[in-house]
């Protein structure tokens, strides 16, 4: 007996190894290096200082996605709640005693080590919501009270990524919160209401917007308000991707990004960078291995049995799509430049590790595809 | 089969509703993964726009003239002595440099240069491996240092010469360098933290105070930077300059040193192999000389830095890098029995007439304690002073306890960090029973306590706090040590000692005993100076003890020379100190150094010339750290 279960437990391990999704792991690691290409060649071909710290960050962000993909599901399932408030909690005490920097508070320091609870709340509000749907039962999710704990959820954060002030994050919150109720099946007519509701509100809402990201809207429609200014970013991020052409000006050769005419080059606008020196066609390689992941994803999404896993590689998809669109829209002046990573590939640590992680919570959906959970394991609504 | 029924969540009573869910989750992924598609289509649409229909124009964009914004490094504030004599200041480094993408043939183009400025092999080699490692676009530095006669005909044939670029930016440059270079300090890149702190550090050109007063009032000299926004063609050339906030150069700063007598105090050091000496102004508390030897040239590690050559310096035998005056912790010796008898007299445990007789040895219980030699009868504290019995300090400390002692020593400025500007100060060690209890965890005995009255045992000083030290004996006043002058702020007024003025005279004339009468220790080192007199104490403190004389090299073993003094007696003004590491005898090492510095001084009469009040008329503008051609 005793020879009978050591087996055992290494075949469940092999069982979960054969579970993975190994050929999206693959694409993952090919985006990331895209990235540390990238990151070589901003610095002037060196892997100093940002291509090698970013392959090690590669490498913890793997291990925590390997920790988290072969993890038990009911356990987050059970943890969902308890993360999502601590993460709100923090996310509260960050105005009290955060690190201010760059004239915004989002940081809170222990000791050397400093983290945004923001970052934090991008992969609990999708467990909590995942959680939420998968205890609700399928018949009342059309009632208007059903309504209100998700909107909380959603909402609560992003009012206190507003106050930080953090447009950008409010924004991805809205975005994934509304995709995922979407997902679970809420009545399109709800979705219709909103909208006719934001179109109302809008307005109200501009009132109450800091004066510099009143003032990153005024410029992005009309770039030509101040050249010098917050409008020079769209304008030479268009200028650089725009001269890259069909083909581009060849790695390590992109003059408006080696000329320092490119802000932030390293993080926000590395795709701006990437696509002056690999032109159009690399642009659209790239986007092209982002939205295969994506596919990936939604596809792992509809092989999930419970709402749960269904709604975490959902929400996971979501994040990944909404980082992925609002930085390229943003550098080519489609959107207002608020500061969005492109995920995987821009320089910073908090991002890669989040991005991981959420890819983890995929690919820990997948792996356990086949469970169910009974009503009995989900207690109340808490 | 019952597990495999539970398996189906909600299978038993209502099928519908969650398999209606499952599918409604399908149909909706499908919808938000099309819609996902369709915004990234958009994405693409857009790329297509810029990058194709609009690529011609965006590609005349940027080929044509465009907006350059760079930082100003300002220029750092010079430091000057008392007499006005430029000690540190920012000189212009003129610099080429090439940038690989745009030369034609990299090579041809180094060989063109090289008719004007001679670039050596390994130059070539460091050029080529910086071209193939690093993108073109980073420009590479060729030569540094540069002649004005080279750098107008570099930007001559600028235009005929693609990819060449010159630019003008600073360098720090010490005058006096070796005799100020424990005092002035240097400058060197700035650290990782230093970047961290302030993202500005990280301009090329920029520097940060490494040691001295470079790095005490770094951020006084460092000024601020200022930006310039250039018009550049799609090559990075500078086309015209569009306006700019000028840099803020940062403050000078006036030293109360005398470069010369500076310079006098380094040389009379040269003969020994590590020694320091201070002088002292006792009125105004101005660091009129602060010298350690062995020292270092600090150019060699600002300009043109060779490694191997900054490895040499750091690594050189005594650690020339070390400023003995303000680090070097020595017993103080009998050099300290001048605040034993201030102490003695102050507790009343000595009276200034009561003699003691010395047989050369003290015992305390089964403990000997030797006299250096046999003074006979009849010393009072004049003579102890005088002659440096022994004995009669061993009976004095004990008398009064070491308490006692240590309070007097903090009085007359012992055992501390003065706030002067001189980073890297020792505290030293005046040690007290409550100091042994926290740093040893260990009672205090008897037979440390008689130790102590001679200076030696636990007690250590540097060399600046017993210069401070005799400067408070000679003025009666709480003298502090004063390194930087500013014209607004005049000459403080110190408090007086809380000490009885009578028994600080009993000991003036004790130390005026050691170098002007007979039997004083210091005789031989007497002033030459017709009517003008000095007072001092010797003090030859041993280094070898039971525990280490068998570790020790012969050098090692020799006792520490010291000597503190003041001048002139009647009316003083300057105090010294000098410490000879293993330098033998304080009478025959240390005291003559004292002498001659002091003459210097006293003849010199630095102190008594107004100070230099500043340069207004100078103020240098800021600089700039790239200019492009400048063609």
């Amino acid at each position: 007996m005793l020879f009978a279960q050591a087996p055992a437990v290494k075949q469940d391990l092999v069982k979960k190894l054969l579970l993975l999704n190994w050929p999206f792991l693959a694409l993952v690691t090919a985006i990331v290096l895209v990235g540390v290409a990238a990151l070589y060649s901003v610095a002037g071909g060196s892997f100093e200082p940002w291509a090698s710290r970013q392959v090690i960050r590669y490498c913890v962000g793997l291990a925590l996605l390997f920790a988290i993909a072969f993890s038990d599901i009911r356990w987050w399932l059970k943890w969902a709640y308890p993360l999502f408030l601590s993460a709100l909690v923090l996310m509260a005490l960050v105005p009290l005693i955060g690190v201010e920097s760059g004239g915004a508070r989002r940081w809170l320091g222990f000791g050397d080590l400093s983290f945004q609870p923001s970052e934090m709340m991008k992969i609990a509000v999708v467990l909590a919501i995942a959680r939420y749907y998968q205890w609700l039962a399928p018949q009342k999710i059309w009632r208007p009270d059903a309504l209100i704990p998700p909107l909380l959820m959603i909402g609560v954060p992003a009012l206190l990524a507003l106050s930080q002030p953090d447009l950008g994050t409010a924004a991805l919150f809205a975005i994934i919160g509304a995709g995922m109720m979407f997902l679970a099946g809420v009545s399109w007519f709800y979705f219709a209401g909103a909208i006719t509701g934001v179109v109302v509100a809008l307005p109200h809402a501009w009132e109450m917007l800091h004066d510099y990201q009143k003032e990153r809207v005024l410029t992005f429609f009309d770039p030509d308000r101040d050249p010098l200014g917050s409008g020079y970013h769209i304008l030479q991020s268009k200028i650089a991707i725009g001269s890259g052409g069909l083909s581009g000006k060849g790695f390590m050769n992109g003059t408006q990004a080696q000329l320092n005419f490119l802000p932030e080059k390293h993080t926000d606008f590395i795709f701006t960078m990437f696509s002056e020196e690999m032109g159009f066609v690399g642009a659209i390689v790239l986007l092209a291995l982002y939205l295969l992941a994506l596919v990936f994803i939604t596809f792992m999404a509809l092989r999930c049995r419970s709402m749960f896993a269904k709604l975490v590689a959902g929400g996971m998809g979501l994040t990944l799509f909404a980082y992925v669109f609002i930085n390229v829209a943003m550098v080519t002046g489609l959107v207002p430049v608020v500061g969005v990573p492109l995920p995987l590939v821009s320089y910073g640590g908090t991002s890669m590790l989040t991005m991981m992680i959420g890819l983890g919570f995929v690919l820990n959906a997948h792996v356990n595809r086949r469970v169910t959970f009974r009503q009995a394991e989900l207690g109340g609504l808490w | 089969m019952s597990k495999s029924k539970a398996l189906h969540y909600g299978a038993k009573k209502k099928p519908d509703y969650a398999r209606k869910q499952s599918y409604r989750f399908s149909r909706r992924a499908l919808l938000v993964g099309g819609a996902q598609a369709g915004l990234f289509g958009l994405l693409g649409w857009r790329l297509h726009q810029l990058q194709i229909k609009e690529a011609s124009e965006y590609r005349l964009l940027s080929d044509e003239n465009r907006m350059m914004v760079q930082l100003a490094a300002p220029s750092r504030g010079s430091i000057r002595d008392r007499t006005g004599a430029l000690l540190a200041e920012d000189k212009e480094n003129l610099r080429l440099l090439v940038l690989p993408a745009f030369c034609k043939s990299l090579p041809e183009t180094l060989d063109k240069l090289s008719h004007i400025v001679p670039i050596s092999r390994g130059t070539r080699d460091r050029i080529r491996r910086a071209a193939v490692r690093q993108s073109g676009y980073h420009p590479v530095l060729v030569a540094e240092g540069l002649t004005w006669r080279q750098f107008a005909l570099l930007n001559v044939l600028a235009p005929q010469i693609p990819g060449l670029r010159t630019d003008r930016s600073a360098y720090r440059k010490y005058h006096h360098a070796r005799p100020m270079a424990h005092l002035v300090g240097y400058v060197g890149m700035a650290g990782k933290e230093e970047v961290d702190l302030d993202p500005v550090m990280r301009l090329p050109g920029f520097r940060a105070g490494r040691s001295g007063v470079e790095k005490t009032f770094d951020e006084q000299l460092r000024g601020t930077p200022g930006t310039q926004k250039f018009e550049v063609d799609s090559r990075g050339r500078v086309v015209r300059e569009l306006g700019a906030t000028p840099s803020t150069p940062g403050k000078d700063l006036v030293l109360s040193i005398d470069h010369h007598l500076q310079t006098v105090a380094q040389e009379r050091l040269k003969e020994h192999r590590v020694a320091s000496v201070v002088v002292l102004d006792v009125e105004t508390g101005g660091i009129l000389a602060l010298a350690s030897t062995p020292t270092f040239d600090p150019n060699d590690v600002v300009f043109r830095v060779d490694p191997k050559a900054w490895g040499r310096i750091a690594r050189a035998k005594d650690q020339p890098l070390q400023n003995r005056a303000i680090r070097g912790q020595y017993p103080p010796g009998s050099t300290f029995k001048v605040v034993t008898a201030l102490a003695g007299l102050h507790a009343g445990v000595i009276e200034p007439e009561e003699t003691m007789r010395c047989p050369g040895v003290y015992r305390l219980g089964r403990a000997r304690f030797r006299c250096w030699k046999s003074h006979g009868g009849g010393i009072n504290v004049h003579e102890a002073i005088k002659q440096s019995c022994d004995v009669y300090f061993y009976e004095t400390a004990k008398r009064m306890g070491i308490d006692h002692l240590a309070a007097v020593a903090r009085h007359l400025g012992l055992g501390r960090i003065y706030d002067c500007g001189l980073p890297g100060q020792k505290e030293g060690i005046i040690p007290d029973v409550a100091w042994k209890r926290t740093h040893l965890m260990q009672p205090w005995y008897g037979g440390e306590t008689v130790i102590a009255g001679i200076g030696q045992g636990f007690v250590s000083s540097t060399p600046l706090q017993l210069a401070v030290m005799a400067g408070r004996v000679a003025s009666g006043r709480a003298v502090l040590p004063k390194l930087v002058l500013s014209p607004d702020d005049p000459d403080p007024e110190w408090p007086l000692l809380q000490l009885d003025p009578h028994h600080l005279d009993i000991v003036r004339r004790g130390m005026i005993g050691v170098v002007n009468e007979p039997r004083g220790t210091a005789r031989r080192s007497a002033l030459k100076i017709p009517d003008v007199l000095m007072a001092g104490k010797t003090g030859t403190s041993q280094v070898v003890n039971a525990y280490n004389e068998h570790k020790l090299s012969p050098y090692k073993r020799e006792t520490h020379a010291l000597f503190v003094a003041y001048a002139p007696a009647d009316k003083p003004r300057y105090a010294a100190a000098c410490v000879v590491e293993h330098g033998g005898g304080g009478s025959s090492a240390a005291a003559p150094i004292v002498k001659d510095v002091m003459t210097e001084a006293l003849l010199r009469d630095a102190a008594k010339s107004p100070a230099f009040a500043g340069t207004s008329a100078e103020t240098i503008s800021g600089q700039i750290a790239v200019v492009g051609d400048g063609g």
